[in-house]
């Protein structure tokens, strides 16, 4: 099967002085079929678009050029001969329908190569929006279950990933440009897009339909791994929360599975039981926190427990006042929960 | 003279609606319970559309809405409008927090914005609950979440 | 005409003094006149939450406004630019030029355009007091439910935007069918169709697609309005409705609305390029039909504001076709005026500049716009800066740039007085620069993956030097727009006086004098040719029969244009004002209570009752005579 090969057509693209052509949330550095079509389509629309727009200033600097010697007190044209003018129209008449109909062609064959690829998929992926975050799950090739986790998608080298993507309450926009178009979801529909990426490493995506009032902290991580590495994880997204091991730990993990917290949030093995917000139970795997507000580290964590609308004015999740130690204790624990 | 009384009072109708319309997004927020029935605290959020519609969403977070929701029969219908244990905010929101192991979970913040979700359910008809139920059918209920609005 | 034909003339055209004039005026100049300076306020009101949010933007991290203040800010921002001020100034345009190019004294329905302004009015206040009260709607121009339904916006924000649409849709509405029916029905004798200013096609075209797009959007906004206030279903998918009912409805409208707005600029531009070309439009019939093709075509496209929500492949690409075709008829107008300027004799004044600046803006947005036509691409492009950068490109290169010339060509005409050039040179030069520079920026933004609607981005993804070049861009622009508006003003008393036409004009609104009496015209003109005013070398012919003694103007036919009969036309009335207020009582009130409708359509049936009341006994010669027996 031949696979787009992106190096190829940035050479014909022009060069961006100010932008950066990488990045982790671009459409202009393609990991992933899908972005590298996507890519190849946008290259050719800045050819045609390019050389229109030339043609256009030609004509227009040209115009200007001539008038530089018109006296002011001319009197107006009433009948003029235009039998050049009326060629040139037809001529540029061609050559705009010619240019539209190759841009509407590789508009065509692109969707075509899409629609291609979404029936190859190897791995399933169940991604809910929430306002704000983000419900991940993927079906375990073993045991056909949903393994759940938030905020953080992985995804293997080389292989497709179907993502069903669908909406708990309003309307958000799943996409990840390095990697493929967004695809809104919807409400009252399951929509569905598929993401291959060729490339390892770490990528952004982030909410692209306005969902309310943190819609600019709706972002999660996606890593690409090799197949090894992500069987590996997937097998460590499986298991049920770490146990405590020492006093402080237990103590943490009292206040998390047997307090407020457990009210909204799950931790796999416990009896916190929540599905209102993100599944915690391997919370320190993840690199980021609130969806992709804050970093995932014990002094964040301590400070989002304590005032969350203080980092995100309007989230859902409550201010949990608790006593130092607690607080401590519930920090330490929380970050064994790779 | 009259024309200005029916302005200042106009004003004060409008400058009553802004408050009810704020939307309360940062920080400072309540943490200790009211104190008795009169406590001003109670009008901030008795009076918030924003408020009140937070605590209907916690309404199904906390599985309120397992027991209580819309359909409920006695004695467990909240918009019935019979105040059994007392209509009064203060005893409202102390029926919350003493629901058991359930209300131990509710912080602070919550049960205010509950209490004033409860107290203005007996007001609205069931077709609007029902209404305001149908968009929130993928919120989760404690425990259960059915999945994504198909 | 004899001056005391003359004196009883301006007797009867004239407006009641004072206050009571003010309100009671069915002139359409001083209607115009108050459209366009509320609309320039609005311009400056909502350019300053622009500068708002650009400043927010301008580095990481800012939290300058937090994120509900912001919101509030893009939405009201777009929401006045789209409903209170681009349709609207094409609108006023529309209403002070078309008599005066017809040679008529007055549109076919006068008191239905102060009516139209009123309505307006109730808009601007329906969407601007409440924001004076800290209750602004924050969810955009657009209010997709279910973040509009009843469950996640509580309170009547949303409300108040839905509803201040339907004010501004009904004075949409009735301006654009007293437009219609003064194109069609009112043309000077001898200005047949084939011989109608380009100006005059853009209007006609745009006002009929007003009145096909608008009644989806007065749908959609009362569905939601009563999805919120009494239950319904229509955009609850668990209680059988549909969250894509609303955008299919809305964008129905949404598309038709941005031609809407660019249209009557294509008959700014067509105007203000004759003129200064010193040469008829190269083209005619190409132009024409390219505006009746972008009219038609533009009703096929609104799906391409929705390639992303997961519709099937094949019916994006039926409109990936429709929304490029759309960019054939609009090329072929760019090179029918570059080919008149070509082939004249192009002076450059300050008219000319903005049309040139048009033609270098405005193409960049259309082009950015056929490459989010292709509905994969535009996966990657909608919701980003590079949407916001294409859509400002196009609205503020394609419709205002040719709206500030259009204001500096006929300022004259209006005034007596002409804007001083050196001003308006400075004043073009800091627009066109500043804005250009403000959103050129933004295309590459998007395809660094900066999302629409965001009140703040991280550090890492290294957007913040093209921000704060954007916040540079617009900050210079909106200096340009306060030295246009000082120049606009301070030329009402210093400007150098105009005579009736200081350009050299080509149509027939050259001919009444500078500023036109409220009579206009004193003689009807009748028109021999495209530009009567160019081949009236010794003198325009005119005709006369119309009454001075009463308020009267000419009926013509549809197609040819040949007198039919002389219809009295209305004068100042206070029903259109009393109805206005009635209307906006029931509108305001539907927002609480269904019950609004019912108990306020009767204060509102009264008015217009009085409103039409017949004035005069029926005809009793004449085509429409009441037959005895």
């Amino acid at each position: 099967m031949v696979r787009p090969d992106p190096m190829k057509w940035r050479v014909l693209l022009p060069a961006f002085a100010v932008t950066s052509c990488s990045g982790a949330q671009t459409p202009l550095d393609p990991v992933g079929d899908q972005a590298s079509q996507l890519f190849s389509l946008l290259t050719l629309m800045l050819w045609v678009c390019g050389i229109a727009y030339a043609l256009v200033l030609a004509f227009l600097g040209w115009t200007l050029w001539r008038a530089r010697h018109v006296l002011e007190r001319d009197p107006p044209e009433v009948a003029p001969e235009d039998r050049r003018l009326n060629h040139g129209l037809r001529i540029w008449a061609g050559l705009v329908a010619v240019g539209l109909i190759i841009l509407a062609g590789g508009s065509y064959v692109v969707d075509w190569a899409l629609s291609r690829a979404e029936r190859e998929a190897a791995l399933e992926v169940r991604v809910t929006g929430h306002q704000w975050w983000w419900r991940i799950e993927y079906r375990d090739p073993a045991t056909h279950q949903w393994i759940e986790t938030a905020n953080e998608l992985h995804l293997p080298q080389g292989r497709t990933a179907l993502v069903l993507l669908g909406s708990a309450d309003v309307i958000h926009s799943f996409w990840v440009p390095n990697v493929a178009g967004k695809m809104d979801m919807v409400p009252g529909r399951i929509n569905q897009v598929a993401l291959t990426p060729r490339r390892l490493g770490w990528f952004r995506g982030q909410c692209a339909e306005f969902c309310g009032s943190q819609h600019a902290h709706m972002a999660f991580d996606v890593y690409v791994d090799s197949p090894a590495q992500f069987a590996a994880w997937l097998t460590a997204q499986r298991q049920p929360a770490t146990a405590a091991t020492d006093p402080v730990l237990a103590r943490g993990a009292q206040v998390v599975t047997q307090g407020p917290c457990a009210a909204c949030h799950r931790l796999r093995g416990t009896p916190a039981t929540g599905r209102a917000g993100p599944d915690i139970t391997h919370l320190a795997s993840r690199h980021a926190l609130a969806a992709g507000t804050l970093p995932l580290t014990r002094g964040a964590i301590q400070g989002w427990i304590a005032q969350p609308k203080a980092l995100k004015p309007g989230t859902m999740m409550p201010a949990i006042p608790l006593s130092a130690a607690d607080a401590d204790a519930v920090s330490r624990y929380l970050v064994t929960l790779k | 003279m009259r024309g200005g009384r029916a302005a200042s009072l106009v004003l004060l109708l409008l400058l009553a609606a802004c408050s009810k319309e704020k939307r309360v997004l940062d920080a400072d927020q309540p943490v200790t319970d009211p104190v008795g029935a009169q406590d001003p605290r109670t009008r901030q959020f008795q009076d918030n559309a924003y408020q009140v519609a937070q605590g209907g969403r916690y309404f199904a977070w906390y599985g309120c809405s397992n027991c209580h929701g819309n359909g409920a029969q006695e004695p467990l219908d909240l918009g019935d409008g019979r105040w059994r244990h007392g209509s009064t905010p203060d005893r409202v929101y102390a029926a919350i927090a003493g629901h058991g192991a359930l209300g131990a979970r509710i912080l602070p913040e919550q049960r205010w914005q509950l209490a004033a979700y409860v107290e203005q359910l007996p007001t609205l008809d069931t077709a609007y609950r029902r209404r305001q139920d149908t968009d929130q059918v993928g919120e989760a209920q404690a425990g259960n979440w059915s999945g994504p609005i198909r | 005409m004899t001056n005391e034909q003359k004196a009883e003339l301006t007797r009867t055209w004239a407006d009641p003094p004072g206050l009571w004039g003010f309100l009671t005026t069915v002139d359409h100049k001083r209607i115009a006149a108050r459209y366009i300076c509320s609309t320039i306020a609005l311009l400056f009101l909502a350019g300053m939450l622009a500068l708002d949010m650009r400043l927010q933007l301008s580095q990481p991290g800012m939290q300058r406004m937090d994120p509900q203040e912001y919101n509030e800010a893009f939405s009201l921002h777009g929401s006045t630019m789209l409903f209170l001020v681009s349709v609207p100034v094409m609108e006023a345009m529309a209403l002070w030029l078309v008599p005066l190019m017809l040679g008529q004294r007055n549109v076919a329905f006068p008191r239905l355009s102060a009516f139209s302004y009123w309505l307006y009015l109730g808009g601007v206040l329906m969407l601007w007091v409440p924001h004076a009260l800290n209750i602004t709607p924050d969810l955009g121009w657009f209010e997709y439910p279910p973040l509009s339904g009843p469950a996640y916006s509580p309170g009547h924000r949303a409300d108040i935007w839905a509803q201040m649409i339907t004010f501004t849709e009904v004075a949409a509405l009735a301006a654009s069918v007293n437009i219609v029916a003064t194109i069609l029905k009112m043309r000077p004798p001898g200005m047949t169709l084939a011989r109608m200013p380009l100006f005059l096609w853009a209007m006609l075209i745009a006002s009929l697609m007003t009145i096909l797009a608008l009644p989806s959007v007065m749908l959609v906004t009362s569905m939601l309005i009563s999805d919120r206030l009494v239950a319904t279903h229509f955009f609850a998918p668990a209680g059988g409705g549909d969250v894509l009912l609303f955008q299919h409805l809305f964008w129905f409208f949404g598309h038709p609305e941005v031609y809407i707005i660019f249209v009557p600029a294509i008959g700014f531009v067509s105007a203000i390029v004759e003129v200064f070309a010193r040469r008829p439009m190269f083209g005619y019939r190409a132009m024409v039909l390219s505006m009746v093709a972008i009219g038609v075509l533009a009703f096929g496209l609104w799906v391409h504001h929705m390639f992303a929500v997961g519709l099937p492949r094949i019916g994006n690409a039926f409109y990936t076709a429709a929304s490029m075709a759309i960019a054939f008829p609009a090329g072929i107008q760019i090179f029918c005026w570059i080919a008149t300027l070509w082939s004249g004799r192009p002076r450059f004044d300050t008219p000319l500049l903005w049309i040139v600046a048009f033609l270098v803006t405005f193409v960049v947005g259309g082009l950015s716009g056929v490459m989010a036509a292709a509905a994969p691409l535009d996966l990657q492009l909608t919701d980003t800066y590079f949407i916001v950068a294409h859509f400002h490109y196009v609205l503020v290169g394609g419709a205002m740039f040719p709206l500030f010339g259009a204001f500096c060509f006929w300022y004259p005409k209006a005034t007596g007085r002409l804007m001083s050039e050196a001003w308006g040179k400075l004043a073009f030069w800091l627009i066109a620069g500043g804005f250009n520079l403000g959103f050129f920026p933004m295309h590459l933004l998007g395809l660094m993956g900066m999302p629409r609607r965001v009140y703040t981005y991280p550090a890492e993804l290294g957007w913040g030097t093209l921000n704060l070049v954007a916040t540079i861009g617009s900050a210079i622009a909106v200096l340009g727009g306060v030295v246009f508006v000082v120049n606009a003003l301070v030329s009402l008393r210093r400007g150098k006086p105009a005579g009736p036409d200081p350009w050299g004009g080509a149509t027939l609104e050259w001919a009444a004098p500078s500023p036109p009496p409220q009579h206009n015209f004193d003689w009807m003109p009748v028109e021999t040719s495209l530009a009567p005013m160019w081949d009236a070398k010794d003198g325009l012919a005119v005709m006369e029969g119309l009454a001075t003694g009463s308020r009267e103007v000419l009926v013509t036919s549809l197609v040819e244009a040949e007198p039919e009969y002389r219809q009295h036309s209305v004068g100042p009335s206070i029903w259109p004002l009393v109805s206005g207020l009635a209307v906006s009582a029931l509108f305001v009130g539907s927002i609480f209570t269904p019950w609004a409708l019912v108990w306020g359509a009767l204060p509102v049936g009264a008015a217009l009752t009085l409103w039409f009341w017949p004035t005069r006994p029926r005809a009793t010669a004449g085509p429409f005579a009441r037959r005895s027996g």
